[in-house]
């Protein structure tokens, strides 16, 4: 567990930029909340915050995609594994490491939520269930592209994670909700996306439990995929 | 004598897309590394050493053959615990150097004060005790190499994989790692130690492997390497050194090499010339000229043996 640990802490430390780029918009809703007169302004927060929350998911598909890639070409990938560390290991540190830097986003999210949309009258506690839907729509959707990213370079890595998750979200509206459920990312993004002070939406615990479980399999898919993979191209 | 790193007939080739030709990096290569040893992998540019590395770490999979590291299959995780590992132009993350190695210990399942003395330790040891709290991305190549070295030897390995460890390094620096490889053999560390620098291998290897187009084409003890000219070079003085080929002059006295069965005839000359024989030595070559011949035609059968 030590080692998948390590990886994660290290990963999140290499992508602190993006993260911190990210920060920046929550940032920008706590700036609106400080500014703006939040009773008055909230269906404008409330726009902000479910835009700024989806972001994360896109770069969490960014962060998975490339990791693999990235460690592979700088070589540093070496390093790690010419340790006691397995391949499955390696995976499990950087989907951990996917998961902890859309959870401090989130985080960081949640409570600037609380503060703004729970002063104009949204309930808390939805704020956190909603962070909660993003954190594993984030996981899942970064260790889809982590599975493509293990034979595929990060564009089309980027590319087939936009199909996968996209496909089932367009079965859901052509051919019915429950086709969207095939990959949840599209329901547990879109409890975000569409929440209102009207209809904050009611907590369910199925597509969260469905996307651990969707996780747990690309997971295994990727590690299985990974351990054929020649991670070391010689440099003769 | 116990192999800590085999390669049993080891084929890697590679075909990076359908329909492009397919190179083989290396063919039926078979190479028994033994415990306490220091051995010696040489090759040209593009012979498959980093290949053969890389196998036995487990990055990537042989396409024929197995092979062993520490008695456990190639990729055996748990194993590498006990092995230290040093890439060609290793690449490491931007951290503090002492945070860096102690990552890599960590790694390594090492923790606690055992872990942070051992990263002094080592880190002293290649010579960066000054360095500890600077970030390696401010690093020259050298300095890069040696905490490369550190992180390498941070679990106090039993075997030593180092791809071009001294490329980098300046002469100081080299005769610095010199010693403490040959301290790590002296504490009964086994060290494959693959370099293009000829006159380290040559200075510190037991025993030196030669790799070319994929096939292993000489080994053997190094100082058997260096000794395996047929020739004989004799020293004697009184004598003129026109009376034989290619003799030469120098201090008073004439050297000249002949074959080693031809040794008795030239000596008995030397006496009845009236001269005086001063030493007769089988001829010394140096690594470089064993490598150039060994490589220069590699399909030649003299090439391929071993010894």
């Amino acid at each position: 567990m030590m080692p998948v640990v390590l990886i994660a802490i290290n990963f999140v430390r290499e992508q602190r930029w993006p993260i911190l780029v990210l920060l920046l918009w929550v940032l920008l809703l706590a700036f609106l909340g400080l500014v703006t007169d939040v009773r008055q302004q909230r269906e404008d927060l409330l726009f902000v915050f479910n835009s700024v929350a989806v972001y994360v998911v896109a770069f969490s598909i960014f962060f998975g995609g490339s990791a693999i890639y990235n460690e592979r070409r700088s070589r540093r990938i070496l390093c790690v594994l010419s340790k006691a560390v397995g391949r499955q290991q390696y995976l499990s540190g950087l989907v951990l490491g996917v998961t902890l830097a859309s959870a401090i986003y989130c985080f960081a999210l949640g409570i600037t939520g609380s503060w703004t949309l729970g002063e104009a009258g949204f309930p808390v506690t939805q704020v956190w269930y909603l962070m909660l839907c993003l954190v594993a729509a984030c996981t899942l959707a970064g260790t889809v592209a982590l599975t493509f990213s293990t034979f595929l370079n990060p564009f089309l890595a980027a590319g087939a994670t936009a199909t996968v998750l996209g496909l089932p979200a367009l079965a859901g509206r052509f051919l019915g909700p429950q086709w969207a459920y095939v990959i949840p990312v599209w329901p547990l993004a879109a409890k975000v996306v569409q929440s209102s002070f009207d209809s904050p939406g009611a907590a369910s615990w199925f597509p969260l439990a469905l996307a651990a479980t969707e996780t747990l399999g690309f997971w295994l898919l990727a590690a299985r995929i990974f351990s054929y993979v020649d991670i070391a191209v010689a440099v003769e | 004598m116990v192999s800590v790193l085999e390669f049993e007939n080891v084929t890697k080739e590679y075909r990076s897309f359908p329909g492009r030709r397919l190179l083989r990096a290396l063919d039926r290569f078979t190479l028994k590394v033994e415990t306490g040893e220091i051995l010696g992998f040489l090759g040209p540019n593009g012979a498959g050493k980093s290949t053969a590395i890389h196998l036995a770490m487990g990055f990537m999979r042989p396409t024929s053959g197995a092979g062993r590291l520490l008695g456990q299959h190639f990729g055996h995780a748990p194993t590498r615990r006990r092995v230290g590992f040093l890439a060609e132009n290793v690449a490491l993350y931007h951290r503090r150097a002492e945070s860096l190695v102690r990552f890599y210990g960590a790694l390594n399942r090492m923790s606690g004060s055992h872990l942070a003395k051992r990263t002094r330790q080592v880190l002293e040891m290649v010579g960066l005790q000054d360095d500890l709290n600077r970030n390696v991305g401010k690093f020259s190549r050298g300095m890069l190499q040696r905490v490369g070295l550190a992180q390498a030897m941070v679990n106090d390995p039993e075997l030593l994989i180092l791809d071009e460890p001294t490329s980098a390094l300046d002469p100081l620096a080299r005769v610095a790692v010199r010693e403490l490889l040959l301290n790590a053999r002296a504490a009964g560390k086994t060290i494959f130690l693959s370099s293009h620098l000829l006159s380290e291998v040559e200075l510190v290897c037991d025993r030196v492997a030669v790799l070319h187009r994929g096939r292993l084409v000489r080994m053997g003890k190094t100082v058997d390497l260096l000794q395996a000219s047929a020739q004989m070079e004799i020293v004697a003085r009184g004598i003129a050194a026109a009376c034989f080929d290619g003799a030469v002059t120098r201090d008073g006295v004439v050297s000249f090499s002949v074959p080693a069965n031809q040794q008795q005839a030239a000596l008995e000359r030397v006496w009845n010339l009236g001269g005086e024989v001063v030493s007769v030595n089988p001829l010394r070559r140096s690594l470089e000229e064993v490598f150039l011949e060994v490589t220069a035609d590699p399909s030649s059968p003299d090439s391929e043996r071993a010894l």
